[in-house]
């Protein structure tokens, strides 16, 4: 068979180029679509991963064994001696894949205003590099995010300010348990207000500069609770993960974990969406079935004489079946080549332009994640070669049946037929 | 809650058992046939009077209708270690102002608390904040031990019924022991609590809390039995929470001063700073 027979399949295939064209469009079509819903859900992932790793969790995050998630005050990187705040950075840093570093010391605390006061989070930061690791800046609403010069200034959410009825300029006194007992307290400016359409930020989190905070909670320079991480590539971060783990625990005891260990549910998501997408694959994959075993069963039949003629002059049974299932194959092929073609400006609008979801102009907040406004696809390629190889592995499974049959006719008996 | 005289009279026998208790108090009602027993009382029928008498006792100790106390407080958290020394003036029930002498961190921070609200005066901003309810009810500058531990009275035999479950020697000493159980419409935190009084003195010796399923929580020990102001008190109480090995409250009573003119004016906001 082979060189023969394919050339053979093709040229028969274009022996009826209407039902050829027919068939080809409804699985270039059917891919098409395929390629536009793998698009947008892979757009939802990584819009959803992105959001929930860049305002307040990174990509990866780097905590002294146990502080993760009761975030014990007392539970700092290298223990109650500290670390090499530097050092650790630069360890970190070392590896290509990483993009930029942040450390950063946590807090619970009294937040008291004129008339009210509310407890909340205070994420101690430096102010120039954190925005390297994270976009709260971005969030700023009215004021400014914290800037070296005002070290007392400090940064919180939209609902927490209403709660406590302050706005930008107003003087609040923080009251915490310090690490030595003592009762932490002092005075901060309110700098900025920030936004992110995360409930639990804008409503409980306070960001002032690490300095600050370390001052606040009595902890010397070289102990810090974090070190948040932003990678050139958010896909890496399980490799990257476990890579800095043994690394870094040859010097000090670390726990080091990816984003989808530190937001379970925004993993969980993940392989939902993944699921859907592969549901609606397959839902496609079956219409597709029954389309091509329409067009190959309507291809024999209508040539079953001149199949005859062929099993007549000699062509045994099996090549009969390969003739029919290379005739799948290039029509199959051809779909997804028409498919491509229909798809590739679609994917491109998807991913520059998006879908205008439209609406009151408030954010989409989807399983506790920021979407926006705008649905944006992205480019899933692994998606589309598995929808191409699904679909050419369904064209030739479709096309079994069909071959069967013809690989049975008599040829006597096929002769005869009109 | 005033003890009825005549029912004590009657009942002044050594009772072990709350059944036996509630029986006698109702034969005595049928034979003497008067409705001794008012709905006040009714309501605390599962007490052992004597057990309950001796309660009051120990909480009259703190009881006064002012004081000014010099304490100090030994602090020890699985994390830090530190001693807080304070001057605390109490007014009636409800009235508390304190002031932190030393450690140098906290030193100047006044604290007042008039009924169920507190104020903290803060010297480092020189701004006076009010905290918010929940935390007057919470441990105490990291102790383990609240703000009105330190001064007032306990309300153990409002919301606890008392009998007497032990009567006799340990190590030497003749003690009570006492298990009180919350009442039905008390809100408490503890499952029991059992109280250890010397019989010679109405001294405490120690003070057991339970949890609902009965498991042993924290334990506070009295010591350094000393008469300070006239009244013969333990100056030196620790409380160890039995969940967090190796750490402990104690406060030590330096001097204490009962009923002594306080003027009003020192529980003002205005006066806190002061």
């Amino acid at each position: 068979m082979s060189g023969r027979i394919l050339g053979l399949a093709w040229r028969n295939l274009w022996r009826n180029p209407r039902r050829t064209f027919i068939a080809m469009a409804a699985i270039g079509f059917g891919y098409a679509m395929l390629l536009f819903v793998a698009c947008l859900m892979a757009g939802l992932r990584q819009q959803m991963i992105e959001t929930g790793t860049s305002l307040v969790i990174s990509d990866i995050e780097v905590h002294a064994p146990g502080y993760y998630p009761k975030r014990s005050l007392y539970q700092t990187l290298g223990g109650r001696q500290g670390t090499d705040v530097g050092a650790l950075l630069a360890a970190v840093a070392a590896d290509p894949r990483v993009r930029a570093v942040s450390p950063r010391v946590y807090g619970y605390g009294l937040v008291n205003a004129t008339h009210q006061s509310a407890g909340a989070q205070i994420l101690g930061v430096v102010p120039n590099q954190e925005p390297k690791v994270t976009v709260l800046q971005t969030r700023i609403v009215k004021g400014s995010y914290l800037t070296e010069q005002m070290p007392k200034g400090i940064v919180i959410g939209d609902k927490f300010a209403t709660a406590i009825g302050v706005g930008v300029g107003s003087e609040v006194i923080l009251l915490t348990q310090a690490a030595d007992g003592s009762m932490g307290n002092d005075l901060y400016k309110i700098v900025g207000i920030f936004h992110t359409g995360l409930d639990a930020v804008d409503r409980g989190l306070v960001l002032m500069s690490l300095a600050s905070l370390q001052e606040l909670l009595r902890l010397p320079s070289i102990r810090i609770h974090e070190v948040a991480i932003k990678l050139h590539a958010i896909t890496e971060a399980t490799a990257v993960a476990k890579a800095l783990g043994g690394q870094l625990s040859k010097t000090v005891p670390v726990q080091v974990r990816a984003w989808s260990e530190l937001v379970p549910e925004l993993a969980d998501y993940v392989q939902f969406n993944r699921g859907i997408t592969y549901i609606l694959f397959l839902i496609f994959f079956l219409l597709a079935v029954i389309g091509i075993v329409n067009t190959m069963l309507m291809a024999i039949i209508e040539r079953t004489r001149e199949l005859g003629m062929l099993m007549a002059v000699g062509m045994r049974p099996v090549q009969v079946i390969g003739l029919i299932l290379a005739e799948a194959a290039g029509l199959a092929a051809a779909s997804l080549v028409l498919g491509g073609a229909i798809g590739a400006p679609l994917l491109w609008y998807l991913q520059v332009h998006g879908l205008d979801l439209g609406g009151a102009g408030d954010d989409v907040s989807l399983a506790g994640v920021v979407v926006g406004r705008h649905w944006y696809g992205a480019q899933d390629f692994s998606a589309y070669g598995q929808a191409a190889l699904g679909l050419a592995i369904t064209a030739l499974v479709s096309a079994l049946y069909p071959a069967l049959r013809a690989a049975r006719f008599r040829p006597t008996e096929a002769l005869r037929k009109v | 809650m005033t003890v009825n005289v005549s029912l004590l009279l009657f009942l002044s026998l050594p009772h072990h058992s709350i059944t036996i208790m509630r029986w006698q108090k109702s034969r005595i009602a049928l034979c003497v046939g008067v409705a001794l027993l008012s709905l006040g009382q009714m309501s605390h029928a599962a007490d052992d009077q004597r057990a309950r008498e001796i309660v009051e006792r120990v909480a009259r100790l703190s009881t006064s209708k002012s004081s000014i106390a010099t304490v100090e407080m030994q602090v020890t958290t699985e994390n830090w270690q530190r001693n807080i020394a304070v001057q605390i003036w109490s007014l009636g029930v409800d009235k508390i102002r304190v002031r932190i002498s030393s450690p140098r961190e906290d030193a100047g921070t006044g604290v007042l608390k008039v009924g169920s609200d507190m104020w903290y005066y803060l010297p480092k901003t020189d701004r006076t904040v009010k905290m918010p309810p929940a935390m007057t009810m919470s441990s105490w500058m990291g102790s383990h031990f609240t703000l009105d531990d330190l001064v007032k009275a306990s309300h153990l035999a409002r919301d606890y019924s008392a009998a007497l479950s032990f009567d006799g020697e340990r190590n030497g000493v003749e003690v009570y022991e006492i298990t009180l159980t919350p009442r039905p419409e008390a809100v408490v935190v503890w499952g029991k609590i059992l109280l250890e009084v010397r019989r010679a003195d109405s001294m405490p010796t120690w003070q057991r809390y339970y949890d609902e399923d009965g498991k042993l929580v924290r334990e506070l020990t009295f010591s350094d039995y000393k008469t300070m102001s006239g009244r013969l008190i333990p100056t030196r109480l620790v409380m160890r929470p039995l969940d967090k090995t190796g750490e402990q409250t104690s406060i030590i009573y330096k001097n204490i001063l009962f009923d002594v003119p306080i003027s009003e004016e020192m529980f003002s906001l205005k006066n806190l700073k002061r």
